[in-house]
C-alpha cells in the first residue's frame, strides 16, 4: 500500500499534504476549508463559494474566469459543500493536464495555483464588498437547489430520513443552508463571512501528481500567502453517543409511484475507534454489497425491491437504510429488514459471509490507490477524525475479525428512525 | 498478439482476435493496482426486430435486452455476484440503446475473476420460475425511473423526436411489455446476440497483456461455438421530421425542466467519419451552450437557467439527435431568449479564439478521461461498435476545423426538426 505516501507540512496557514507520483495524466488539487456546522453560519458559509466562483480580481467576469479555465486545457474546476460528522467543509477541486501532453507553454500547476489562490483570496470586490449581482444571482441558485431536492426522490428522503433523526442537533442542517437565512444576506454581510471564514477555517490543501513538496510550497507562498493570519486549528471530535429510547416512524405522502422506505440507525462506533472495522464489516454484511443480507432477502428472494442497501457514516455514528418498494408492501418489506438487523444482533454470521465481505471491503480500500481524489478523499478523513490509520492497517484489522467481534459491532446499531415517503391516497 | 503504441498518449493497447470471433483488448497500466474488465455485446434496447443469417426475421418484447442483462446474473448454483465477491470483485452491468456491457473491478484473483466474468455471460440460465421472480424486481426499476424527473424528461424528448425507430422505447420497457417474456425469448436472443463474434472483452489494469491473453483462448477453447451468419438489425422506415413538437408529463417537481434538441436526418455514418461528426457535433454544442459563453452567462443572469443546465449529442447509424436543457422558471421564455441568440450566433458563425480555447478544453478532457480505467473501457468499446477507434480522438480533435464547425452549427439547428419536452408538477 501505498496510500500513506503523503508529505505533510504547512505554509501559508493552511497544511499541505502532497504525493509525488507518475501513475496519473493530471494533478489533482483539493483545498477542503472545514468549520464548525451551525445554525447562525451554515447559510453564509453555503453561499461563499458560489459567490467566489463567479469573478476574481483578475477576471471580474463569469465569462473571463470560465474561459481562463478553458485556456487551461479545460482545467476541471469545481467544488461541493458537505457535512462530515459536525463539520461543515467546502472543498474546492482542480484537475489539471500534466503539462508533458500537450504543448502548454505555462506550467500548468503553476497557473492551476495561482488560479486557485486567486479565487479563495482575490475575490471580485466593488465598494469594498462583493459584487451585489453576483450575491443576488447565487443567493437564488441556492435557493433553487434546495428546493429541487425534492425532485430526486430518493435523495429526498434520504436527506430527510436524517433531518428528522437528528432534529435535535446540528446535523439536521443541509450542507447548503436554511432557504428562510437567504434574504437576509447582503454583500456587505457575506463579504464580513467570507473574511472570518477564511481566518477561523481548517485548511487542508493536497496535490498529487508529478510534483514535490518543496514546489507546492513554494506555490502555495506564492499565490495564498495572504490567505489568513494564524495556523489551521485541527479538527476536533466532539462526537457523544446517542441512547435511543424508542424507534420513531415518520410518514410523508407526495404524488409518486414508489414508496421510499428509509431508515436510521445509531452506533457508539465512530471513525477514530479501534472497533471502526467491525462497524465496516457489520454494515457490508448487512447491505454494503450485492451479496449482503438485503439485497439477499428484499430483492432476490421476496422480489420487493430493485433496490435495498445500507451505508455507514463513521464521521457521524450513524447506519442508514434505503429501499424502494410498492407502498402496500410497506410492513413485509419493514418486517424483513428488521429481521435481518436481528440476525446480525444474534450473530447469525455465516463464514461465506465474513469472508466475501472482507473480500470486497479489501478491494474497495485497495482500489482508493489508483484514484488521486480517492487518495486524498482517504487522507483527509485521517485529518478530520485525528485517526493516524493507513489503509493497509485498517483491512488488516478487518482481515482480522470473526463473527463475534461483528456481533459487538450489531450491539451498538440501534435502529433509531423510520421514514416512509408513500404516494397521496386516492 | 497485436500491439499497439500511442506515443503521445504515452499508452499500449495489445490485440487479438479469437478463433471464434471474440475480439480482445488489454491496456496494461502498470502503476494501477485495480484491474477493470468489461465483456460487452453489441445489443442493447433498440435491437427488437432482427434476423440472422439463414434464421427466421423475429421480433420480442419492448425491455428484453435489459431483462437479460438482469437474468444472465442467474446460474444453477446461485447468483453470480457471491462468486464474484468470495474473490473480492466488485461486479455490475449495465443496458444502453445499442450494448450490453457485463464488468468487474477487483484488485486480487484477476485471472479467476476474468474467467468468472466471461463465463457466466456464456452460460445463460433461465427457468419459467427465475423469468416470473425477476418481473417483480424489474417492475421496481421501472417505477423508481417512472419517479425520476431528469430521465422523464430525456425520454420524454426521444419520444417527441422519433415515431417509429425503437430509440424513443425506454430501455427497461414497460411493466406490460416485460410481462410478455418469457425463458423462450429470452435464449432466442441470447442465441442471436451473444456469439462471441458480436462481442468484445476490455481488460485495463496492472496485468500482463500475454497472460491474459493465455487464460481467454484457452477459455475459449473448452467452449463450441458454430460459426454464426450476420446479424441484420431491421428498422421500419423512420419519417424526417419529429414525431411531435412538443410534449409535456407531470411529477412533484419545485421547478419546471425542459429539454429541447434537434433530430437530424439518418445518413448511416460509421467508423472515422461519424467519430468525427460527433466530435465535430459535440465543438460546436460546447460553443453555443458551454458555460463560459456569453448565451450561458446572459441565461445565467436572467435566471432562466441554473447550473444543471447542459447539452448532449446521441447518434447511430439510424438515429442522431442533440438534448439540450435543464430545470428553468419560464420554459417558454427559455425557449424564445434561445431561438432569438441562438439566431444571431447563426449569422456571424463562430470566432476562431472561442473555437480554439474550446478545442482545447475538449483535449483536457480527453486526457484527463484516460485517468479512469472505467472510462477508457467504456468509451473504447463504444467507439470500437462504431467502427472508430479512441485513441485517434486527439488527432482528430487537431484536424477539426473552425470552417467545419461553422457548417456543422447550421446543418444542425434547423428549427423545422426542434422538438420539446417539460416535465412540470401537476
Amino acid at each position: 500500500m501505498t496510500n500513506n505516501g503523503f508529505q505533510h507540512g504547512s505554509a501559508a496557514g493552511i497544511r499541505i499534504h502532497v504525493l509525488p507520483t507518475k501513475a496519473f495524466k493530471t494533478f489533482a488539487i483539493s483545498l477542503y476549508a472545514g468549520v464548525p456546522l451551525e445554525e447562525s453560519t451554515v447559510t453564509s458559509t453555503a453561499l461563499v463559494p458560489f459567490v467566489l466562483r463567479r469573478g476574481t480580481a483578475s477576471y471580474p467576469e463569469t465569462t473571463e474566469f470560465r474561459e481562463r479555465l478553458e485556456e487551461l486545457y479545460g482545467a476541471g474546476f469545481g467544488f461541493d459543500i458537505y457535512k462530515r460528522g459536525d463539520y461543515q467543509i467546502v472543498q474546492f477541486r482542480m484537475d489539471t493536464i500534466n503539462d508533458s501532453f500537450v504543448q502548454s507553454k505555462e506550467s500548468l500547476l503553476g497557473e492551476s495555483f495561482a488560479f486557485l489562490g486567486e479565487v479563495l483570496t482575490r475575490p471580485l470586490l466593488e465598494d469594498g464588498s462583493f459584487r451585489a449581482s453576483y450575491v443576488a444571482t447565487e443567493r437564488e441558485t441556492i435557493r433553487k437547489k434546495l428546493e429541487s431536492i425534492v425532485n430526486d426522490k430518493i435523495r429526498y428522503a434520504a436527506e430527510r430520513c436524517i433531518e428528522e433523526m437528528c432534529r435535535k442537533e446540528p446535523y439536521r442542517l443541509h450542507p447548503l443552508g436554511q432557504r428562510a437565512d437567504l434574504d437576509g444576506i447582503t454583500p456587505e454581510s457575506l463579504y464580513q463571512s467570507y473574511n472570518s471564514w477564511l481566518n477561523g477555517a481548517t485548511l487542508d490543501l493536497y496535490v498529487v501528481g508529478d510534483t514535490t513538496p518543496e514546489e507546492v510550497e513554494k506555490l502555495v507562498v506564492a499565490h495564498f500567502g495572504r490567505a489568513r493570519h494564524s495556523e489551521s486549528v485541527p479538527y476536533v471530535s466532539n462526537f457523544t453517543p446517542v441512547t435511543v429510547t424508542e424507534v420513531r416512524t415518520v410518514e410523508e405522502r407526495l404524488d409518486v409511484n414508489q414508496g421510499k422506505l428509509n431508515m436510521g440507525l445509531r452506533t457508539s462506533i465512530t471513525y477514530k475507534d479501534d472497533s471502526y472495522a467491525a462497524a465496516l464489516m457489520y454494515n457490508g454484511i448487512l447491505g454494503g454489497y450485492p451479496h449482503s443480507k438485503l439485497f439477499v432477502n428484499v430483492r432476490e428472494k421476496e422480489s420487493l425491491a430493485y433496490y435495498a442497501s445500507s451505508r455507514y457514516d463513521g464521521h457521524k455514528g450513524i447506519g442508514t437504510i434505503q429501499s424502494g418498494i410498492e407502498s402496500q408492501n410497506y410492513g413485509k418489506a419493514v418486517d424483513i429488514i428488521r429481521k435481518q438487523l436481528d440476525e446480525l444482533k444474534a450473530g447469525n454470521i455465516s463464514e461465506l459471509e465474513l469472508s466475501q465481505t472482507k473480500a470486497m471491503i479489501r478491494n474497495l480500500l485497495s482500489e482508493i490507490q489508483d484514484s488521486a481524489f480517492e487518495m486524498i478523499s482517504f487522507d483527509f478523513n485521517r485529518q478530520l477524525s485525528g485517526k493516524d490509520r493507513t489503509a493497509q492497517e485498517l483491512m488488516d484489522q478487518v482481515d482480522s475479525l470473526g463473527a463475534a467481534e461483528v456481533k459487538a459491532a450489531a450491539d451498538t446499531f440501534e435502529l433509531d428512525t423510520i421514514y416512509f415517503l408513500t404516494g397521496k391516497e386516492e | 498478439m497485436e500491439k499497439l503504441h500511442y506515443e503521445r498518449l504515452q499508452e499500449t493497447l495489445y490485440h487479438e482476435v479469437m478463433d471464434n470471433g471474440l475480439q480482445v483488448y488489454v491496456l496494461p497500466k502498470p502503476a494501477f493496482l485495480k484491474t477493470y474488465a468489461t465483456f460487452a455485446t453489441q445489443y442493447g434496447s433498440v435491437d427488437n426486430h432482427f434476423k440472422v443469417a439463414g434464421g427466421e426475421e423475429t421480433t420480442v418484447p419492448d425491455g428484453i435486452a435489459h431483462f437479460l442483462e438482469h437474468k444472465m446474473f442467474e446460474e444453477p448454483e446461485g447468483d453470480i455476484f457471491a462468486t464474484f465477491a468470495s474473490n473480492g470483485a466488485s461486479a455490475n452491468a449495465f443496458t444502453s440503446f445499442d450494448q450490453t456491457v457485463y464488468l468487474f473491478s477487483a484488485t486480487e484473483n484477476i485471472e479467476q475473476n476474468l474467467s468468472t466474468l466471461v463465463d457466466f455471460v456464456q452460460r445463460p440460465y433461465f427457468t419459467d420460475e427465475n423469468v416470473e421472480k425477476e418481473k417483480g424486481i424489474i417492475g421496481q426499476e421501472i417505477n423508481m425511473y417512472a419517479d425520476n424527473p431528469d430521465w422523464r424528461v430525456y425520454f420524454g424528448l426521444i419520444e417527441a423526436m422519433y415515431a417509429t425507430h425503437p430509440v424513443h422505447i425506454d430501455i427497461a420497457g414497460t411493466i406490460e411489455s416485460i410481462s410478455t417474456i418469457t425463458k423462450e425469448t429470452l435464449y432466442t436472443c441470447y442465441n442471436s446476440f451473444y456469439h462471441p463474434s458480436n462481442m468484445l472483452l476490455f481488460i485495463v489494469g496492472g496485468v500482463d497483456p500475454e497472460k491474459v491473453f493465455e487464460l481467454i483462448r484457452n477459455n475459449q477453447k473448452g467452449k463450441s461455438y458454430e460459426k454464426q451468419g450476420e446479424i441484420t438489425r431491421i428498422f421500419d422506415p423512420e419519417p424526417e421530421e419529429v414525431a411531435s413538437k412538443h410534449v409535456e408529463s407531470r411529477l412533484a417537481v419545485s421547478i419546471p425542466k425542459m429539454m429541447f434538441g434537434f433530430k437530424e436526418k439518418v445518413d448511416g455514418l460509421t467508423g472515422e467519419a461519424a467519430v468525427r461528426r460527433d466530435l465535430t457535433t459535440k465543438l460546436m454544442l460546447d460553443l453555443l451552450f458551454g458555460s463560459s459563453t456569453a448565451l450561458y452567462q446572459k441565461l445565467y443572469d436572467e435566471e432562466l437557467i441554473s447550473d444543471s443546465f447542459g447539452h448532449e449529442f446521441n447518434s447511430s447509424p439510424q438515429y442522431a439527435f442533440s438534448a439540450i436543457g435543464g430545470d428553468t422558471k419560464d420554459p417558454g421564455l427559455l425557449l424564445e431568449r434561445i431561438k432569438e441568440e441562438v439566431g444571431l450566433i447563426l449569422e456571424k458563425g463562430f470566432a476562431a479564439k472561442d473555437f480554439e480555447r474550446a478545442r482545447k478544453k475538449k483535449i483536457g478532457g480527453f486526457l484527463r478521461m484516460l485517468n479512469s480505467p472505467e472510462s477508457i473501457a467504456h468509451e473504447f468499446t463504444r467507439y470500437q461498435f462504431r467502427g472508430g477507434d479512441l485513441f485517434e480522438v486527439l488527432p482528430l480533435y487537431e484536424s477539426i476545423t473552425l470552417d467545419e464547425v461553422n457548417a456543422r452549427l447550421h446543418d444542425h439547428v434547423d428549427w423545422e426538426q426542434l422538438a420539446v419536452s417539460l416535465v412540470v408538477s401537476p
